[in-house]
């Protein structure tokens, strides 16, 4: 199409319904992360430690060889047919996580505190049995044993460099969930960290749901619950500060009728926020929101695990 | 309708959770972020689906308001744009759509039924019931006096042509219908849609 006067729309926009990760994701999410870390005092260690981690992930996917790969042509059938072609179950037994993370905790080393340290001593002494198990807490978003939860993230951030791996090696993305499914990740079945409203011209105000393992994004419509379909109760609840100032582009989209919340970034006010660092950021929110005690969470975040 | 819940996992992100957290666990005191609550308050905002009254497109748009949930708080819709989920419009609203919030707030917008009496030059309140029954008057007296039911020929034609109806623009098809309906029933010759103008 092409106009001789001025520049009139290209078309109608036709958004993409899933768009999988890119290879620099974990870089991009690093460097919210740093920033963020100097935006909220109350979490500034926290947060650049995420920061760091964030940083181990991308030089452990650029640079480890993991021992399984799976054959080129392994998810044509899946992709064919609306399965998660990277479901966790089905691949939990072959991924080989264990060399990410041990790149992850060499790529470490040099970052952190020395509150953090003992961490990475134990998770290198661990049995290969027992992180399997706790890996297995991770994809099922389970809580995990109390003691053994504080090396559950660093788990879970190798499980995500793992799948981000598998899912770079995909032929096209898949299709959009079935009607049944469109609240779980359709290239690996997890649960969403958030959903965040893109600002880019292909999809602009166009809303997706993003993926707490492998950062998948998928298209779910606006104003609608992720959970139960309905939109009639939605509420966008947000942080304000003593002035009235927002203090970062999260708000809660809060469901009336299942009572749950599923955390949303419109990037209109932030183009550079990412759901899960600025879902980490926003834990404000998360415990205002418990103290009125109406509305249950149905992100998951497997960089912050929480006891039942 | 039933309730339909396509997930039932949920995390306990709360303040009592916080001290067996991975957070905590992890050597990173929650104390503070937990105190920092106090400085912040929770403000909310609704999204509503709805389509642009300007003409028969139909583009959809979402309405942020804020408030609390009362039925008639049109008057705090503070935002307007296009809807990027519209089968039609995929979130395009062209200049006069894109002004909707003007036309939500404008001081000068109609809300309810004014008269100005021949003679006058005063924009007079009526209610709705003295609004409806003047004009069915005027239509009454304007058909009695001006319905032509034979032309020059005794061909029967049944013509009402010195009255006239502009319907609205956002109609639904059955909207449409019954104006149809109801202005050619009375013989009316005269009939267009705001759409078109």
């Amino acid at each position: 199409m092409n106009h001789a006067y001025g520049n009139a729309p290209m078309g109608v926009m036709d958004p993409p319904s899933v768009v999988l990760p890119k290879q620099e994701h974990f870089a991009q999410r690093a460097q919210r992360l740093c920033d963020l870390s100097e935006r909220i005092e109350p979490l500034r260690d926290f947060l650049a430690f995420m920061a760091q981690l964030s940083r181990a992930q991308q030089r452990a996917l650029e640079r480890n060889t993991p021992a399984w790969l799976p054959e080129p042509d392994a998810f044509v059938l899946a992709l064919e047919h609306g399965m998660p072609p990277l479901g966790t179950q089905a691949l939990c037994r072959d991924i080989d996580f264990h060399s990410e993370l041990t790149a992850l905790l060499d790529g470490l080393d040099l970052h952190i505190g020395e509150a953090q340290r003992p961490l990475l001593d134990t998770l290198r002494k661990l049995p290969k049995e027992e992180i399997d198990r706790l890996a297995q807490e991770v994809l099922e978003a389970r809580p995990g044993p109390e003691a053994s939860r504080g090396l559950m993230p660093l788990i879970a951030a190798a499980l995500q460099v793992a799948w981000l791996r598998l899912v770079r090696t995909l032929p096209h993305p898949p299709k959009r969930p079935t009607a049944e499914a469109r609240s779980l990740c359709p290239c690996c079945g997890s649960l969403p960290v958030a959903s965040v409203i893109q600002i880019d011209s292909k999809r602009s105000g166009v809303r997706y749901l993003q993926c707490g393992l492998c950062a998948t994004q998928w298209y779910l419509e606006r104003s609608k619950c992720s959970v139960c379909d309905q939109s009639g109760k939605l509420d966008y609840l947000s942080l304000e500060d003593e002035a009235g100032e927002r203090l970062l582009p999260t708000q809660a989209e809060t469901c009336g009728d299942c009572h749950s919340y599923l955390k949303i970034m419109p990037c209109e006010f932030d183009a550079h926020a990412e759901p899960l660092a600025d879902d980490l950021a926003s834990l404000a929110l998360d415990l205002l929101l418990a103290e009125e005690k109406q509305y249950r969470r149905s992100g998951f975040n497997p960089l912050l695990i929480v006891g039942e | 309708m039933t309730l339909k819940v396509t997930r039932r996992q949920f995390f306990k992100l709360g303040a009592v959770g916080m001290a067996t957290s991975s957070m905590a666990m992890m050597g990173f005191a929650p104390e503070p972020a937990v105190a920092s609550i106090r400085h912040f308050k929770l403000t909310g905002a609704k999204i509503t689906r709805s389509n642009c009254t300007y003409c028969s497109v139909g583009c959809g748009v979402l309405l942020y308001s804020r408030g609390d949930g009362a039925i008639n708080s049109i008057d705090n819709i503070y935002h307007v744009e296009g809807d990027p989920d519209h089968p039609v419009s995929r979130g395009s609203l062209c200049p006069k759509g894109a002004g909707l919030l003007d036309y939500i707030q404008s001081e000068s917008r109609l809300k309810y039924p004014q008269v100005r009496e021949p003679g006058t030059h005063e924009w007079k309140r009526i209610s709705w019931d003295e609004a409806l029954t003047r004009i069915a008057r005027h239509m009454k007296d304007d058909r009695d006096a001006n319905f032509v039911d034979q032309d020059a020929e005794g061909n029967t034609i049944n013509q009402w042509t010195t009255t006239g109806m502009l319907a609205a623009s956002a109609s639904t098809n059955e909207t449409a219908y019954l104006s149809q309906k109801i202005a050619r029933s009375l013989g009316m010759v005269v009939l267009d849609n705001q759409a078109r103008v």
